[in-house]
């Protein structure tokens, strides 16, 4: 190729494009050379492996691409790909994933990098497909990372950062992306994707530490063995494991795929309007994007609100998330999950939130809305629901802390 | 869907049937997305989440929207856009404009005043417009319908509606602006002449239609406030059971289906009590939207050896005496297959409900391909 017609190939590539998050994914997966893919359909994940298979079949780039018989065999072939040293891309939704749940836990007791794209879904009865994050909060005890992305973009950016950060030889741990269902997966939006050698440049060829290699002898890992032999050892490790990549890893890589762009990626927290907020609103993903919207309309009324968006929910920033509410009265958590009897009959993030802020000097007034079971959030009732909140603060105690949002019916 | 401030969005709605279509609507809001952002604006486009469109001839409806020049976008405030905003709709399958999809009363449900209709039919604009004042209209509409038939241009019938639909959008990007994203985005050199002559080829007609003139006129204001509470009753109360029930079952449009169920107090465990009796149907999920061509019985040929009922896989023939209801029929065509005197032919729906020969699908083996079944 002349060196012309190089420059017009990169002119192109670095162009704005209408894509869903599904495809940005996948573009995503492209650009980070994956070797194996193992694939099995369910909504609303699918549209990445869709296009995947378009680009596999249409000579783009080559993959081992198998579609497997269930999500339970995704993730074996994934586990044992990465084992001996391949680049490896799987995902899953809603049940769908619990049916993989055997090799998705054991795929992080063997510290293998795989990367698995969660797309948020309810978790079933009756035939829910809306997006929920109960799906990808049941693995969250067991050692993978796990990461929610807002929008395409940040779709595409987080799965060539997750590479990173899982192949990264002081962590090795599989990593979540999670892609909040139809939100994100199935809205088209503008992309600016990096070229293909800036990827290079940030993410070089996986080369495993331990690959099971004949040449080696080498040929399984010691699983089957008397149970406390290595287990207590074993949990401790990914627990290092964990620690080395808040502390060190993950800072670390978002900073260098900021200066790339020559933009500052702070690796835990998105802020709005925080810097002299009395009242903060913590939210995941997609919807970020309509508390961002309500934060700012209820700012230009004088109101003194911000808006945390969390990308990390393992491992949990727990002192950055204490120093970025520092100051602020009030917190409102919007989760898209429940837990059901759990402490304070709340939801899962709003626990995490609650736990990680006890050891606060100066614990605010903590508020949970739980948009559960697939229903869209609309903007009139968050825009309600941070009302409550800071009437309670003037009030200087909240009554109800608990919301659940958008449910026919009273509180019982 | 986008910050209500930013007014002057131009929306696009396109509906279709089942994946073949899907890969069609997909491909004409990429590129349609890619010609608004190369004509300096910003777009996006999704498809409505509720729809199964990896399923069989379901259909969906895929929407494209286009910022003058800027969007922000957030998430969906409702399941559908609301009020007056659709300033394009397309159809690649006619029999969507006498079946309501499954979450549109009708075709033009929520298109502006001035909309334009794009429809795949070997019909002229003049039919069309009789078809959508019978079924698919209750609004006034002063717009325009084109009509082409896709197939003629290329064996994907995206790359005619593609030139068709840019017509109908004109002002906001050029056909220059689609071939210029096809070649340069897309890369698809071969396939620029097919949208090119669409564009300049489809048949075109002003129309003027008055609301009270269309026959749905009265669909919606015959509906009444649905209440929305049952005060002190719960569900373990049958006589609240069939309150809700019928609630449920006697909202029309979908946004009151959905205002009409029932609060958290009043659900049954794991919804038991909200599924059909024995020998009654689900009258929360008629499934007719799915269906092209309808079957019907010859009377004279028919021996009632009852096979249709035995492999009808929905369910939807009544027993005694044997006859379709039409509310929950598919269309699927093996009750006609497994007939042994031939007495169940499968028309195409507008053939069997005004007698309109429509080309784009003579026979149920074109649409086998056309929606891959």
């Amino acid at each position: 190729m002349s060196k012309s017609s190089q420059v017009a190939v990169q002119k192109v590539v670095q162009k704005r494009r209408v894509w869903t998050g599904a495809r940005s994914v996948a573009e995503a997966v492209k650009l980070a050379d994956v070797d194996v893919i193992a694939a099995y359909p369910i909504r609303p994940y699918t549209g990445i492996m869709n296009a995947l298979a378009t680009m596999i079949a249409g000579g783009d780039f080559y993959a081992e691409y198998l579609v497997c018989d269930s999500e339970h065999s995704q993730f074996e072939v994934v586990k044992h790909a990465s084992a001996v040293g391949a680049r490896t891309f799987v995902g899953s939704s809603g049940t769908g994933l619990i049916y993989g749940s055997e090799a998705v836990i054991v795929t992080a007791l063997g510290q293998l990098p795989v990367v698995g794209i969660v797309g948020c879904r309810s978790l079933d009865d009756p035939g829910n497909f809306g997006m929920e994050w109960n799906d990808a909060f049941l693995f969250r005890d067991v050692g993978w990372l796990m990461a929610w992305s807002k929008d395409p973009q940040e779709a595409l950016e987080m799965t060539l950062i997750a590479y990173r950060i899982a192949e990264d030889s002081r962590v090795l741990l599989p990593h979540f992306v999670a892609l909040d269902g139809a939100a994100i997966t199935h809205i088209a939006s503008p992309v600016t994707p990096p070229t293909k050698e800036q990827v290079t440049k940030f993410l070089p060829p996986y080369k495993p530490l331990h690959p099971l290699d004949p040449a080696y002898e080498v040929v399984s890992k010691a699983m089957h063995i008397a149970p406390s032999l290595i287990g207590p050892e074993q949990r401790k490790s990914l627990d290092a494991a964990m620690k080395r990549a808040k502390n060190i890893v993950i800072p670390e890589v978002w900073k260098a795929w900021g200066n790339m762009f020559g933009r500052d990626c702070s690796p835990f927290f998105e802020e709005t309007q925080m810097e002299d907020a009395d009242y903060a609103i913590l939210s995941m993903g997609a919807y970020s994007r309509n508390v961002d919207y309500v934060v700012e309309k209820m700012r230009n009324s004088g109101i003194k609100v911000g808006s945390l968006r969390l990308k990390y929910l393992r491992p949990f920033p727990t002192e950055e998330l204490a120093r970025a509410l520092d100051g602020v009265k009030g917190v409102g958590v919007v989760d898209f999950s429940y837990s059901l009897g759990s402490p304070g009959n709340g939801s899962v993030l709003y626990n995490e939130v609650r736990a990680a802020l006890y050891e606060s000097k100066q614990r605010p007034l903590i508020m949970d809305y739980i948009f559960a079971g697939g229903r869209e959030m609309t903007l009139p009732e968050l825009e309600n629901s941070i009302q409550a909140l800071i009437e309670s603060v003037k009030k200087g105690s909240v009554d109800k802390p608990v919301r659940w949002v958008t449910v026919r019916g009273e509180d019982e | 869907m986008v910050s209500p401030e930013l007014e002057e969005l131009t929306w696009l709605a396109v509906h279709g049937r089942g994946v073949i279509n899907t890969a069609h609507s997909s491909q004409i809001a990429l590129t349609l997305s890619n010609a608004g952002v190369a004509a300096g604006r910003d777009a996006f486009y999704y498809m409505r989440y509720d729809d199964s469109p990896e399923r069989v001839q379901l259909p969906f409806i895929y929407y494209a929207v286009f910022g003058n020049p800027r969007i922000r976008v957030i998430l969906p405030e409702e399941v559908e856009p609301v009020g007056s905003v659709f300033d394009t709709v397309a159809v690649l399958d006619s029999s969507l404009i006498v079946k309501s999809t499954s979450q549109r009363a009708l075709l033009l449900d929520g298109a502006k005043r001035n909309a334009a209709l794009v429809v795949n039919t070997s019909l002229k604009p003049s039919v069309i417009l009789k078809l959508v004042r019978k079924y698919g209209c209750a609004q006034d509409w002063e717009g325009r319908i084109i009509t082409l038939r896709a197939k003629k241009y290329n064996q994907n019938i995206a790359l005619g509606m593609i030139g068709a639909i840019t017509k109908a959008m004109e002002p906001l990007y050029s056909i220059d602006d689609v071939i210029e994203s096809m070649v340069e985005v897309e890369g698809k050199t071969d396939s620029v002449d097919a949208v090119r002559s669409a564009y300049e080829e489809a048949d075109s007609l002003k129309v003027s239609l008055k609301a009270e003139d269309c026959e749905q006129y009265n669909l919606k204001s015959s509906v009444g406030e649905v209440k929305s509470s049952m005060g002190t009753k719960r569900w373990w109360d049958r006589e609240a059971y069939m309150i809700l029930k019928e609630r449920v079952a006697n909202a029309p449009t979908y946004e009151q289906r959905i205002k009409s169920m029932p609060r958290w107090e009043e659900i049954a465990p794991a919804l038991i009590e909200f599924g059909p009796r024995v020998s009654e149907r689900n009258i929360g999920f008629k499934t007719s939207f799915a269906r092209t061509f309808r079957p019907v019985i010859d009377k004279n040929k028919c021996i009632d050896c009852k096979l249709c009922y035995v492999f009808c896989p929905d369910g939807a023939i009544d027993f005694d005496p044997i006859k379709v209801n039409y509310e929950y029929c598919k269309g699927c065509g093996i009750c006609a297959r497994m007939c042994g005197s031939k007495a169940i032919s499968m028309p195409h729906e507008l053939k069997a409900l005004e007698g309109l020969d429509e080309e784009e699908f003579l026979s149920i083996r074109e649409a086998l391909i056309e929606y891959a079944y």
